[in-house]
Order: C-alpha cells, then sequence, then structure tokens
C-alpha cells in the first residue's frame, strides 16, 4: 500500500501553488486522482490494518478538498501554513465600522421575513453580501502576498461573517420557500 | 460431466479466479438481487420466474416464510405477517408509535438494547431479524443460479438512512452471515446503472421514490466517476403513505368505525391495488368485504391526486433544499432518473417533470435500476474487473454534533461532506481529577438535540487525573464510506487513549445478535436440506446446458439416430423433474443422462485430440 504522506500541507497533497485565487477545477481533479488511489473501495479484499489506514487516508484527502474549495477555510488555511495559530484564536473583529455594518445586515436580515416580497429581499442582500466577500477576498490575497499576516487575519474573520449570514439567509429563503407550496 | 466440455489444448477451461458477488436491494416493498452472469448485469429471477420478493416474513409456529408465500398469509393471518419493516430499521420504541397505522404489530420495547421486538406466534422478532431473512433468501437465490458461494455483497440503503440506520442494516447483513463489501446509497446505485447504461457524462438528479423512503442527490458523472454532490430525502415516506391516505378515506367514505386488524390490513391493501390500477386507468372500483361491512366505491384518478398531492409536494421541499445544498439551479440538471417502484404514479412523473423543466428518464426499470447499480459495484469490488476504472464518492446524508449546553447542538460535520471524513475537537476536563467524561452524539439539522436522531453516548474512561482544565482530550469522530460513525480519544498532553464505551441508542448489543445467531443455527437442518437440493437442480441445469452445447457443435457427426434419441429422452426427463424433483431423483435422472452420453463423450475426446494432431509431427506433440 502507497503511504499518504500526512506531512505535506494541503496545497503540496494537491500539487497547487499556495495561492489564493487557485483553479478549482485542478483541485477537484487533483482530488478524484488521489481518491481513486486511496479511497476505501480498492481495499475491500486488503486486511483490516490496511484498510483502516485507507480509511484514514481517503478522509484526510477529503478534509484537504474541502478547506480548499471553500474560500473561508482556504483563506485560514493559507494563514496556518503562514504560522499563524488560529486554532485558539476565539477573539473578534475589533473594526468597528465593520461592527456597525453586521448590526446594520443583522437588521435588514430580520426584516425580510416582514417584508411584503421576502424572496426579492432576501435576493437583494445576498447580492450585496456577495459583493462583499469578493472585496474581502481581494484585500486578504493583497494582504497575504505582501506578508501582512495579522491584518490578513482581521479580513478573514470578516470573510467568515458574512459567509455565516449567507447560511442564515439560506435557511430563512429554505423556510420561506417550502411555506409557499 | 466435465469431459463434455472440451477445450483446446493450452486453454484452461477457467482463465482466472472469479470472485461471485451479488448486489442486494433491500427495499421496504420489495428486495431483489443481481448478479454478473456470463458478462451481464441481471436481476434473478425465482424458480417460478419471479424477479421481485416481497419484503414480507410471515412467522407461524414453528416456519417462516418469506416474499410471496408470505404475502398470501396477509389477510388472513395480519399479526404474523411482518411487512414494510425498514421502517423501524435503526428506529426506537417512540419513533414507531407515530407509524402505528402503517405498521399494526403489537411491540416490546424491553430488552437489553431498547430495540423494539415485534410479537409473533413464534417468538418475538426485531426489524433487524426480519431483514436478515429476506437476505438469506436473496443470497440463497443468487448461490443457486450461480451454483457457487457469494464471496460479498453490495447491500442499498436509502441515501438519507442515518447511522443508527446503517448499522441497522449491517448488522442483519451479519445475521444473515453475509460478507457486506460495501452499503451502498440506493440512487447512487442508481445513478452507476444509469451512467453505464446511457455513457453519458453530466449532472444527473435521481428521484427515488419507494415504498417507505425517498432520496433525492444529484451526482456529477465525469469518465466513471460518480461523485455525489448533495443528497437529501425523508426516510419516512413513501408509497406506503399513499396507501395509508388512500385508506384513510376509504374508511371516511364507509363510515367505517369499528377498526380490527384484518380489516385494516384489508382496506390497505384494497388501496394498494386501487393505487397501482390508476397508474393506467383513469377510475377503479373499491370493495371492502369483512363482517356486517359489504362497502364498494369508485376512486378516480382525480381524487387520488389530490389525496396524495401533499405528499408529492414534500418530496418537492427536499429537491429544492438539496439543489441549494449543491449550489445548482434546476436548468442546470442533465437528466432525471426516476427509480423506485412509487415513480410510475403519474401526478408523481408529472410533477417532478414540471418542477424540473424536463421530462424525467423512466427508460430504466424502476424496481431493477437499484439492485443492477448495486451489483455493479459488487462485481468490481469482487475484482473482477481490474481494467474499468469506476469511482463512487458519497456524501454524508444528514450533519453529525454533539450535544453542548442547554440541550443545543454543535455541529462537528456538516451534511453533504465527502465521506470518508474525520474531524477532530478538543475538550477539557471542568473538576480537578476528572478522569470520565461522556459524549452525546446526534445527527440531524436542527438547534435544539431534542430535535435530532440520537445516535449514541461515547463514555470516555481513564483520563489522567490532572487539575480542572488541564486535561486536552482530542475526541475524532469518523465516518466511513459506509456512512457508518467510529470516535476515537486521546488525551494530548500525556498521549494516554481513553478507552471509550459506546451505547448506541437504537442498536443492537454484540450480546443479542450472538444469540440470534445461535437461534438461527437451529433451523440450519432445515436449511441444509434446501441447499442440497438447490445444488443438485444447479447441477442438473449444468449438465442440460452442457449436453445442448456440444449437440450442436458434433451431435449429428458423432451420433447415430438411435443413440442421438436416448441423449434427449434422458435430457428431456431431466428437464421434467429439475423443478420438482427431490435431491435424490435428480441425482438419478442426472447419472441417466450422463450413461447415455458416455461413449459419446469418448467419441468427442478422439476427434478433438485428432484434430489437434492432425498435420503434426510426432515430435511437434508435447506428452
Amino acid at each position: 500500500m502507497i503511504q499518504l504522506d500526512l506531512k505535506k500541507n494541503f496545497f503540496e497533497l494537491f500539487d497547487l501553488e499556495v495561492d489564493f485565487q487557485l483553479d478549482q477545477k485542478l483541485l477537484h481533479a487533483a482530488q478524484q486522482r488521489l481518491q481513486s488511489t486511496y479511497h476505501p473501495d480498492r481495499f475491500i479484499s486488503a486486511s483490516d490494518h490496511e484498510k483502516r489506514i485507507s480509511v484514514q487516508n481517503a478522509a484526510h484527502v477529503n478534509e484537504a478538498y474541502e478547506t480548499l474549495k471553500n474560500p473561508v477555510k482556504r483563506a485560514r488555511y493559507m494563514l496556518q501554513v503562514g504560522g499563524l495559530d488560529i486554532q485558539n484564536d476565539h477573539e473578534t473583529t475589533t473594526d468597528t465600522t465593520f461592527l456597525m455594518e453586521q448590526i446594520e445586515l443583522r437588521e435588514e436580515m430580520d426584516e425580510c421575513r416582514r417584508c411584503k416580497d421576502p424572496m426579492r429581499a432576501c435576493s437583494h442582500i445576498t447580492g450585496k453580501l456577495d459583493q462583499r466577500s469578493k472585496e474581502f477576498s481581494n484585500q486578504f490575497e493583497a494582504l497575504f502576498q505582501q506578508g501582512k499576516l495579522e491584518d490578513a487575519k482581521q479580513v478573514s474573520k470578516k470573510m467568515q461573517f458574512i459567509e455565516r449570514i449567507l447560511e442564515q439567509i439560506d435557511d430563512i429563503q429554505i423556510e420561506m420557500e417550502d411555506g409557499l407550496f | 460431466m466435465a469431459l463434455l466440455q472440451i477445450s483446446e489444448p493450452g486453454q484452461t477451461t477457467a482463465p482466472h479466479q472469479r470472485n461471485f458477488a451479488a448486489g442486494i436491494d433491500l427495499g421496504t416493498t420489495n428486495s431483489l438481487v443481481a448478479t454478473n452472469r456470463s458478462g451481464t448485469i441481471e436481476t434473478l429471477p425465482d424458480m417460478q420466474g419471479r424477479h421481485l420478493l416481497p419484503s414480507i416474513v410471515h412467522y407461524s409456529k414453528d416456519k417462516i416464510l418469506v416474499g410471496y408465500d408470505a404475502e398470501q398469509m396477509q389477510s388472513s393471518d395480519p399479526m404474523n405477517t411482518l411487512s414494510s419493516v425498514k421502517r423501524i430499521m435503526g428506529r426506537g420504541i417512540e419513533d414507531i408509535k407515530g407509524l402505528s397505522n402503517v405498521l399494526p404489530y403489537e411491540f416490546d420495547g424491553n430488552s437489553e438494547s431498547h430495540v423494539p421486538r415485534i410479537v409473533t406466534r413464534q417468538k418475538k422478532v426485531s426489524a433487524i431479524e426480519v431483514s436478515a431473512e429476506i437476505l438469506k433468501t436473496l443470497s440463497d437465490r443468487a448461490e443457486q443460479t450461480l451454483g457457487e458461494k457469494l464471496a460479498g455483497v453490495v447491500i442499498t440503503v436509502p441515501a438519507y438512512f442515518d447511522d443508527a440506520q446503517r448499522q441497522a442494516t449491517r448488522d442483519a447483513a451479519r445475521l444473515a452471515e453475509l460478507n457486506v463489501y460495501r452499503l451502498l446509497s440506493e440512487p447512487t446505485a442508481a445513478a452507476v446503472a444509469y451512467g453505464l447504461d446511457q455513457q453519458q457524462d453530466g449532472i444527473v438528479a435521481i428521484y427515488d421514490l419507494g415504498g417507505g423512503t425517498f432520496d433525492i442527490s444529484i451526482l456529477h458523472l465525469n469518465k466513471g466517476v460518480f461523485e455525489v454532490l448533495a443528497t437529501g430525502g425523508n426516510s419516512s415516506l413513501g408509497g406506503d403513505d399513499m396507501d395509508h391516505d388512500v385508506g384513510e378515506w376509504i374508511i371516511q367514505q364507509a363510515e367505517i368505525k369499528k377498526m380490527d386488524a384484518i380489516l385494516s390490513r384489508q382496506i390497505l391493501i384494497a388501496a394498494r391495488k386501487a393505487k397501482e390500477t390508476l397508474t393506467t386507468a383513469e377510475s377503479t372500483e373499491i370493495s371492502i368485504k369483512h363482517e356486517s361491512i359489504d362497502f364498494t366505491i369508485t376512486l378516480t384518478r382525480e381524487k387520488l391526486n389530490e389525496l396524495i398531492h401533499d405528499l408529492v409536494d414534500k418530496t418537492l421541499m427536499s429537491c429544492r433544499r438539496v439543489l441549494r445544498d449543491a449550489k445548482l439551479d434546476r436548468k442546470e440538471i442533465n437528466n432525471i432518473v426516476m427509480v423506485g417502484g412509487s415513480t410510475r404514479v403519474p401526478l408523481v412523473l408529472e410533477q417532478v417533470g414540471e418542477f424540473f423543466g424536463k421530462k424525467p428518464l423512466t427508460n430504466l426499470d424502476p424496481d431493477k435500476v437499484v439492485a443492477i447499480g448495486a451489483a455493479l459495484q459488487a462485481d468490481l469490488l469482487a475484482g473482477n474487473k481490474p481494467d474499468q476504472d469506476m469511482l463512487l464518492l458519497d456524501v454524508l446524508p444528514l450533519s453529525l454534533c454533539i450535544e453542548t449546553m442547554g440541550g443545543l447542538s454543535e455541529k462537528i460535520i456538516s451534511r453533504n461532506t465527502p465521506i470518508p471524513v474525520a474531524r477532530a475537537q478538543e475538550f477539557t476536563t471542568f473538576k480537578d481529577g476528572q478522569t470520565a467524561m461522556s459524549i452525546h452524539v446526534v445527527q440531524g439539522e436542527r438547534e435544539l438535540v431534542s430535535d435530532c436522531r440520537s445516535l449514541a453516548h461515547f463514555e470516555l474512561r481513564g483520563i489522567p487525573p490532572m487539575t480542572a482544565g488541564a486535561a486536552r482530550i482530542k475526541v475524532t469522530y469518523q465516518v466511513d464510506a459506509d456512512g457508518l460513525m467510529s470516535v476515537m480519544a486521546e488525551e494530548l498532553s500525556s498521549g494516554v487513549k481513553t478507552d471509550i464505551v459506546i451505547k448506541p441508542t437504537y442498536g443492537l448489543t454484540d450480546n443479542e445478535i450472538e444469540t440470534m445467531l445461535r437461534d438461527s443455527m437451529d433451523h440450519a437442518k432445515d436449511d441444509i436440506r434446501l441447499r442440497m437440493l438447490a445444488e443438485q437442480q444447479v447441477e442438473a441445469k449444468r449438465v442440460i446446458e452442457a449436453i445442448d452445447s456440444a449437440l450442436a457443435v458434433d451431435g449429428k457427426q458423432l451420433l447415430s439416430e438411435s443413440e442421438l434419441n436416448k441423449i434427449l429422452a434422458a435430457r428431456t426427463e431431466l428437464i421434467h423433474l429439475v423443478d420438482t424433483g427431490t435431491e435424490e431423483v435428480l441425482k438419478k435422472a442426472i447419472k441417466k443422462v450422463e450413461q447415455v452420453s458416455e461413449d459419446y463423450v469418448a467419441r468427442r475426446m478422439n476427434a478433438s485430440v485428432q484434430k489437434v494432431l492432425s498435420g503434426k509431427n510426432i515430435d511437434q506433440v508435447d506428452v
């Protein structure tokens, strides 16, 4: 059995440059290439030990794939590769302008339900958030390239926040859709 | 009879060792088995040529009937005739209460492990044991047809089955003494069958509405890789519920006040028949006769549509969610494949077509496609197709969470994450000298733990005693390729692996499984006799086949007319006896065929040797 090198970082694992702008197609192809080697389906008649290893290997490949696929997770992971401690980092953003923006966005989201056309109100906010998320991504990339990791970390928190709101809007939309039909 | 099969010198009869494998679709209403028979994957019929096996088991005092034989007992002995047990796989007694209209049995929740037992005349049985009977019947069918023991099987489960339901299915296979290569999601199996049939890449939606479960999966098919993008559904929604809706309507219309088990089963059977008739007819008549009740009414397709409309709507709700999860627009779906018997209902076809704005594909048999996909995967996993590069990448159907303070759930692994997957989490102790802690793992999307499915309590023991907050316990949750979860724990500062005691909420204990296995040994004697008969039947068929192919090649050249007629007569006799004869009778008939063709076999040998020798010098012949 070929041993997967668990010490490689996720970018190395997929033969990709450590770059925020990564080619999703290449990432996808690399994931499938690795899975076709390490997936437990390839070890049906192997020993129990090898089977266990293959589950761990395949899980590792999937973990790497999920991390790099998602922009927020990718950004956080890049900071980790860069040497920052992300795991035990519980402080929230101190950017007061952004905090205000957060509060406003939350209020706007809560009001969606009461709107005349809630679906449209939702997609209006979604549009705005997508725009913000693009801006933050660009900021992150620039800061990371300049080696300003602490600043990049602050931006990654904003990205995380935007993603969370988008998820919540998704839930509201599902709820409303289910009610409509 | 081996001599009849002469191969050219230098060639062997068996070019490589084959592992016999099968795919089993263990359905709510019907089950099937499929396997590779001389190069094509097909579902296997029983002796009467029937491919479907009704998922019904009848328990009389000392006998167990499975399938059509059990089905016949349904209306006369409803309490001992168990159907739709898939709906209670991996479920607790509380869950079942809500299903009492579909499953009118007497339940007993007092067992070692809280797995509900159904009280029958013979014994108290769990859904796992009932499913094991169905699995056994199907694997026997496969082994009889192939004349070989199965090396392994792939069993399908609804994509939306949670960990407890999957574990229960695994336990049923263990009771049936089957080697399970893999539990495969039903829609993924269907996609495999579809993909290999159509040879077309793209985004496919599999809409699978069975007897008791609904799945919707979206897959990306690309050069032999079947990647599930998202899956959703409802593991308690299907054709059974349509029957129930129609049944309620009948009860209402007939103004039935007093119900009993026999009447209730009769109404459900009538409702199901009416629903099936209405797939082609515009209206049908339903009549109920029981004691003082003699009632007839007409059900139109329009009325049926009205009765089941909510149910179909619920499935479309899941379709919307799953598209959202896959981040796809419905226009991006290249094809919709309909799976499961309930997709024959015209309203379903119509509504799904309208929803996706595309006519769903119905050219694959919705009953068989899952079993065929499973058999394809089984054949591949058995190592019979080393040259074929197929890979199935599935996802976790429901988020895996743990209980936190205040009965809230905290997501550890989100739904639709590709599996296998592992996630680690760190905990610490909150008391000085604390050596144990408990983790409650649930599955579901809701915020409150009480709204999710409880999977198990994991008790970590043997944490080295330290001051509060000093221990760092890393807990790793892992989901394997079958969608089954396991948990590992380690104290990081000391490197001590902690013992984990698992208390599954709805699973059988190892102890219980062993007792069940022992019980089934008592029935093994009958099974041996049946198996020996089956073996003779297989042998008889093989002999007939060998004779036929030999005669087709050189029967006319090598035999006089009277010799030929003698062989043919013995062959005809054997054919007549295959399905009716006992093991002894069959053995004799096979012997007879062998005797009358002895000379013929010898002549074939000579002819074949001469053919090889002709044109060669003596020194060229290897001896």
